[in-house]
C-alpha cells in the first residue's frame, strides 16, 4: 500500500511498426465487428429486451447482459391511485418542486382526495418521492421514452401516472427502510384547543380525539375557551407526513422523541 | 500573418464544455492565452443553501457530469463531518467502489475525448463503448446512468442487487483487455507520440504554484495522491500504488491516467471481494429524523428550531478523477446547510493554461487541453 | 467489348434518337438534324451528362462505402436505415443540404466565396473526363492524360485558399493557409513518384501505363513510389492523418467553416471526388488498372464489362485502405507534416525515381519478370 508505480512508456520500437500496430488493432476490431458490432439498434432493439438478458456477451461483445441491469432504472413514475393516501410527502420531498397535489375523483366531498401530478419538464428523476412514499403507491418504472410535441404533455396527471402503473412495467424495487428512531408527533397540551383539525386531515386516520377531563376552575382563574379533547397519535400507523402539524391552528403539535 | 486573438470557445470543438480560451497567435504560434470561465455557472453553491442536506446530492451529479459519484462522495463526506454522522463500514466500501468505478468511467471518457481531439475517431467510439459498461453497472445499483443520486448522508440509498459483484468482475476483466488496445492505438502509434511527446510541459514547481492537482501533478513526477496521503473512506485498507510519471507532458499524463485505470481495477477487485464477504447495513441507524427518507414539512416556525441539533463545520477533500476536490459545509443546526463551498480541481488546472500553452502551436491546443481533462460543469459550478 | 465506351454509347444513343426524330420531318430539316457535326456536339453533351451522373453516383457510393467501413472499424454499423443498408442515406443528406439556405458572411467577398467551391467542384469533375476506366475508354484521345490529370488535380489548393480567404474568418484563413502549404509541399513528392512510374512505363498516357503492367503490376517493383504516392495522395485529399486544413479540433472546420448548405455540399462532394480520383490513380499507376493477372481464369475476365467491374473493385479496395488509415491514425501537426514532406518524402521519391531508372536499365527482375521495352 502507498507505493508509487512509475508509469513507464513502452521502449522505443521500430518506427514502421509504430504505424502498423494501431492499424493492426483497428483491423482486429474491424474483423470482430464484421460479425456483429456492439451497437444496439435502438428503436428496433432495446436494452431491456429479453433477448439481451444474459447472453449479450456473444452477440455484441458486451461482457454483461444489458437486460440484467435494467430493473432498478429510475424512469417515469407509476402511481396507484387506489392506495394513495394523499399524504403530500412526495410533493414535500421533491427537490425540483415538480409535484403538485391535484384533486382526483373518488374522495369524499368535504376532504377531496389529492394525488401527485408530476411535471416531467422539471423532474430530475432523483427518486426522492418514491423513497418518501409511505404506502409504496408512487414508484418509478423503467419507462424512459418521454418525447412529446407539446409542453403541456410533459405534465402527467394522476390518471396518466395510474395508466403507467397499470402497464405493469418493472418497478424500481429500491425502498428505503424507515429509520429506527423516527420522531413522532408530540403535543404541547396547554396550547391545544381540541379543534379536531389534525384528526380531520390526517391521511391515515391515525389521530383520535380523546376526551380530557375539564379541570375545575380555581377561583379568579378563567378556563380557556376550548373543546376538552386532545389528539392521540397511533405511532405505528403514522407515516410522519406532518399534515397535522401544518394544519394545527395553535402550533401545538411538533416533532420529538416519544419517551 | 500578424498577431491576432482568436476565441476558441464558448462554442468550439476544442472546449469540451462551455468555456472560452482566448488565444493570441502569430501564424501557428501561441503567444498568449487567456482562459475565460463562467459560461456554465448555475449557482450550485447558493442553491445548496436552500435545500435539505440530502437534496444537495441531486446537484452534485450535475456539478461534474462525468464524475458525479465522486462529487457526491465529496459532498457527503463534508456533510457527515458537519452533522457528526458516521456511516456503516459497508456504506464506506460501497462509496469507495463508486469512486473507483467513477474514476474508471471518467478516465475512459477522458481517453475517448482526448484521442478524438487528435483526430482519432475509432478509439473515441471504443472508449464510449467501454464506458457504457461502467454505466450499465451504475444503472444496476443506482438506477441511473448519469445522475446517480446514490449516496445519502449516513450511508447509501440502496445495497447492491443480486449478482452484482460477478457482473462487475466480468466488466473489469473486459476492461483490462481493452486497456491494452488503448495503448496499442496510442502509444503504439508513431504519429501519436510525435503529437504528444514534450507537449504542454508543466513542471512540478509550476503545478504547486498554480494549485494544479491530480494526474497533471503526478505526471510531473510528484507523488501526491489524497487516497494515499490523506485516506478517506476505506482507502487505507486497500492495496494500491500511486501512478506517477516524470515527463510532465501530454504523454506523461496519458501514461498516468492509464496506470490509474489499472490501479483502479486492482482496487475494485479488492473492494468487490470485501463486499462479497461482509454483508451488512448500508445506512447508518442513528440518523436524525429529518435526514431520514421522507421529508416531512416544516412546521409553521420550522420544527428544527426546537431540535437543537448540534452545530458543526464539515470539510472534506477527495481525489476526484480530475484532481483534488474539496468541500466545506457549515451546519447551523437547521435542516439546510448554512453554507456550501466547493473547490474544483479543474478550475485550477485550466487557470494555469498560460503556463503550459504559450510557445506551442495552435494545433497543440486540443491535445494539451485534452490532456488536462476539462469538465466545465465543476469549473463553473 | 473493348470498343464499348461511354462516348460510343452516348454517340449511339444520340444517333438513334436523332434519326428517329428526323424521320418524321421533311427533307431539309431531316438533313439538318442528321448533320454529323450536330450529332457529334449532342453526343458530347450526352457524354458529359452521363459522365457527370456516373461520377456523382460513384462519389455518393464512395461516401456510403466509407461510412460503412468506418462504422465497422469503430464497432458500429454506419448508415443502415435509408434504403437497402443505408445506400440512400447520402441522397437524403444531400437533399437536406440542398434545401438549406446558403449563408454568406456579411464581410465575405462574394465573388471568391461563391467561385471557390464552384471551381473546386468543377476541376474535380473535369478529371473524370480524362481518366480511363477500361480498355478503349478514351485511348488515343490524348497522349498526355496523366500529366493533364495531375495538372487539373493540383488546381484545388488555389481555390481552397481563395474561398478560405474570402470567407473572412480567422479559422478559415488558417485552414486555407495550411491547405496551400500542405498541398504545395506534397505536390512535389507526388509528382516525383509518378515520374518513377512514367520511367518504367515509358509513357504519359494512362491507358499505355495500364497496358505496360501486363507482366506485373507496378506496386511490387515500385513499392517505394507507391508509398510516397499514397502518402502524397492522402495529403492531397486532406484525409486523416493529413486533414489538418480542416482539423475540427482546433480549426472548427478549417477552410469550410463558413460554408453551409449547397456550398458545403460542393466542398464535400468535391473532396470525395478527389478521393475517388486518388484511388483511381493508384489503381491505374500501380495496380494494373482494369486488367487482372494472366493466371486468373478467363471466366473472371471475359464477362461483359469485366474491365469496369474489376477496375471499380480495385478502386473501392484502395479507398478502403484510406479508410483503414483514417480509422487508426491520429492527425499530424502542420510543422511535422511539412517537415516530413520536404525532408523525408522528397528524398524518398527521388530514391524511387532512381530505383525505377535502375529497373529500366536492368530490364529484368528475378521475381517480377521483364520490363517491356519503353514506349512499348
Amino acid at each position: 500500500m502507498g507505493g508509487a508505480v512509475e508509469a513507464k512508456e513502452k521502449p522505443n520500437e521500430n518506427p514502421i511498426l509504430w504505424v502498423a500496430r494501431p492499424m493492426a488493432t483497428a483491423a482486429k476490431q474491424f474483423a470482430k465487428s464484421l460479425v456483429r458490432p456492439s451497437t444496439i439498434v435502438y428503436p428496433f432493439e432495446r436494452l431491456e429486451d429479453p433477448k439481451f438478458r444474459g447472453k449479450v456477451a456473444v452477440e455484441s461483445g458486451r461482457p454483461i447482459g444489458v437486460g440484467e441491469v435494467w430493473d432498478n432504472y429510475r424512469g417515469v413514475h407509476a402511481l396507484n391511485i387506489a392506495t394513495c393516501i394523499s399524504c403530500n410527502l412526495c410533493a414535500f420531498s421533491c427537490p425540483d418542486l415538480c409535484i403538485d397535489m391535484v384533486t382526483v375523483p373518488g374522495g369524499d366531498p368535504k376532504h377531496p382526495k389529492k394525488c401527485p401530478q408530476i411535471d416531467y419538464g422539471k423532474c430530475s428523476y432523483c427518486g426522492f418521492c418514491s423513497d418518501a412514499c409511505p404506502e409504496g403507491c408512487l414508484t418509478m418504472t423503467t419507462r424512459y421514452e418521454l418525447s412529446v410535441t407539446k409542453r403541456a404533455d410533459m405534465v402527467y396527471s394522476p390518471e396518466r401516472l395510474h395508466e403507467v402503473f397499470r402497464s405493469k412495467l418493472p418497478m424500481n424495487p429500491i425502498r428505503l427502510a424507515r429509520p429506527e428512531n423516527e420522531d413522532a408527533i408530540l403535543l404541547d397540551p396547554p396550547l391545544c384547543i381540541g379543534c379536531n383539525a389534525c384528526a380531520r386531515d390526517c391521511p391515515t386516520q391515525c389521530i383520535t380525539m380523546l376526551d380530557v377531563p375539564k379541570p375545575d376552575a380555581k377561583p379568579g382563574e378563567k378556563l380557556p375557551k376550548r373543546i376538552w379533547k386532545e389528539p392521540v397519535v397511533n405511532d405505528s400507523d403514522c407515516v410522519r407526513c406532518g399534515t397535522c402539524i401544518s394544519v394545527c391552528p395553535k402550533e401545538c403539535l411538533f416533532w420529538g422523541t416519544r419517551k | 500573418m500578424s498577431e491576432m486573438w482568436i476565441n476558441m470557445g464558448p462554442q468550439h470543438p476544442m472546449t469540451h464544455g462551455l468555456w472560452n480560451l482566448r488565444v493570441k497567435i502569430e501564424g501557428e504560434l501561441i503567444l498568449d492565452v487567456d482562459p475565460e470561465m463562467g459560461y456554465l455557472h448555475r449557482g450550485i453553491e447558493k442553491i445548496s443553501e436552500d435545500r435539505h442536506y440530502n437534496e444537495v446530492i441531486t446537484l452534485m451529479d450535475r456539478t461534474c457530469y462525468v464524475a458525479g459519484l465522486a462529487w457526491e462522495h465529496l459532498y457527503i463526506l463534508a456533510a457527515e463531518d458537519a452533522l457528526h454522522i458516521t456511516p456503516p463500514e459497508r456504506a464506506e466500501y460501497l462509496r469507495t467502489m463508486c469512486d473507483e468505478f467513477q474514476r474508471v468511467g471518467s478516465h475512459i471518457m477522458w481517453y475517448a475525448a482526448f484521442v478524438q481531439d487528435l483526430g482519432l475517431m475509432s478509439p473515441f467510439l471504443y472508449g464510449m463503448r467501454d464506458r457504457d459498461l461502467v454505466l450499465d453497472l451504475f444503472q444496476s445499483y443506482t438506477g441511473a446512468r448519469m445522475t446517480y443520486e446514490y449516496m445519502r448522508v449516513g450511508g447509501v440509498r440502496s445495497d447492491l442487487p443480486l449478482g452484482f459483484t460477478d457482473r462487475a468482475r466480468r466488466v473489469l476483466d473486459w476492461l483490462t483487455a481493452r486497456f491494452v488496445e488503448y495503448d496499442q492505438l496510442c502509444l503504439g502509434s508513431a504519429i501519436f507520440r510525435k503529437r504528444c511527446d514534450g507537449l504542454g510541459v508543466l513542471k512540478a514547481t509550476d503545478c504547486v504554484e498554480h494549485g494544479v492537482t491530480g494526474p497533471m501533478l503526478r505526471s510531473a513526477g510528484m507523488k501526491r495522491d489524497l487516497r494515499r496521503d490523506r485516506p478517506y473512506a476505506v482507502y487505507d485498507q486497500l492495496d494500491f500504488d500511486v501512478a506517477v510519471a516524470d515527463g510532465a507532458d501530454v504523454t506523461a499524463r496519458y501514461l498516468v491516467r492509464m496506470e490509474e485505470l489499472r490501479q483502479s481495477v486492482r482496487m475494485l477487485r479488492q473492494i468487490l471481494d470485501w463486499l462479497d464477504r461482509h454483508p451488512g447495513p448500508a445506512m447508518a441507524e442513528e440518523l436524525p429524523r429529518w435526514l431520514g427518507a421522507p421529508y416531512a414539512p416544516v412546521g409553521k416556525e420550522g420544527y428544527l428550531l426546537k431540535r437543537n441539533y448540534p452545530k458543526g463545520v464539515g470539510f472534506s477533500s477527495v481525489e476526484e478523477p480530475h484532481g483534488e476536490a474539496q468541500a466545506y459545509v457549515v451546519n447551523e443546526g437547521t435542516e439546510h446547510p448554512y453554507r456550501v463551498k466547493f473547490r474544483s480541481p479543474v478550475f485550477a488546472n485550466i487557470s494555469a493554461a498560460r503556463q503550459y500553452l504559450v510557445g506551442y502551436h495552435v494545433a497543440d491546443i486540443p491535445p494539451i487541453m485534452g490532456s488536462v481533462d476539462v469538465c466545465v460543469g465543476e469549473v463553473d459550478r | 467489348m473493348s470498343n464499348l465506351t461511354l462516348f460510343s454509347v452516348s454517340d449511339l444513343l444520340v444517333t438513334v434518337l436523332l434519326t428517329a426524330i428526323a424521320s418524321i420531318f421533311p427533307e431539309p430539316i431531316r438533313g439538318w438534324l442528321t448533320n454529323p457535326d450536330l450529332l457529334l456536339g449532342l453526343a458530347c453533351l450526352v457524354f458529359g451528362a452521363l459522365l457527370l451522373a456516373a461520377s456523382m453516383l460513384n462519389t455518393i457510393l464512395l461516401i456510403w462505402w466509407e461510412r460503412k467501413l468506418l462504422g465497422r472499424f469503430m464497432d458500429r454499423r454506419g448508415a443502415m436505415h435509408v434504403g437497402f443498408a443505408g445506400l440512400l442515406q447520402n441522397f437524403a443528406d444531400g437533399f437536406k443540404l440542398f434545401k438549406k439556405d446558403t449563408v454568406q458572411p456579411r464581410e465575405a467577398d462574394a465573388l471568391g466565396f461563391y467561385a471557390g467551391p464552384t471551381i473546386y467542384m468543377v476541376t474535380s469533375l473535369v478529371l473524370f473526363g480524362i481518366l480511363p476506366i477500361s480498355s478503349g475508354w478514351n485511348s488515343g484521345a490524348l497522349p498526355l492524360t496523366l500529366l493533364l490529370a495531375l495538372a487539373v488535380f493540383s488546381f484545388a489548393p488555389l481555390f481552397i485558399f481563395v474561398s478560405a480567404w474570402s470567407s473572412n474568418n480567422k479559422y478559415s484563413l488558417m485552414g486555407g493557409m495550411r491547405s496551400a502549404a500542405q498541398m504545395i509541399a506534397y505536390e512535389v513528392p507526388l509528382l516525383l513518384a509518378v515520374v518513377a512510374v512514367v520511367i518504367v512505363a515509358g509513357s504519359f498516357d494512362l491507358t499505355t501505363i495500364v497496358y505496360e503492367q501486363q507482366n506485373y503490376w507496378f506496386w511490387g517493383p515500385l513499392f517505394l513510389a507507391l508509398l510516397v504516392f499514397v502518402a502524397g495522395m492522402l495529403a492531397e485529399m486532406e484525409r486523416i492523418p493529413f486533414d489538418l486544413p480542416e482539423a475540427e479540433a482546433e480549426l472548427v472546420e478549417g477552410w469550410n467553416t463558413e460554408y453551409g448548405g449547397m456550398l458545403f455540399a460542393f466542398f464535400m462532394l468535391a473532396d470525395y471526388l478527389r478521393a475517388l480520383v486518388g484511388s483511381i490513380l493508384v489503381v491505374l499507376l500501380f495496380l494494373g488498372g482494369w486488367t487482372l493477372p494472366t493466371w486468373v481464369p478467363a471466366a473472371f475476365t471475359s464477362f461483359p464489362l469485366a474491365g469496369i467491374f474489376w477496375f471499380m473493385v480495385k478502386t473501392y479496395l484502395v479507398f478502403g485502405l484510406f479508410v483503414w488509415i483514417r480509422a487508426s491514425l491520429p492527425r499530424v501537426r502542420t510543422d511535422q507534416l511539412l517537415r516530413v514532406g520536404w525532408n523525408r518524402m522528397i528524398p524518398l521519391s527521388l530514391l524511387s525515381v532512381f530505383l525505377a531508372a535502375v529497373l529500366v536499365t536492368a530490364k529484368c527482375l528475378p521475381v517480377f519478370g521483364c520490363v517491356p521495352s519503353p514506349g512499348g
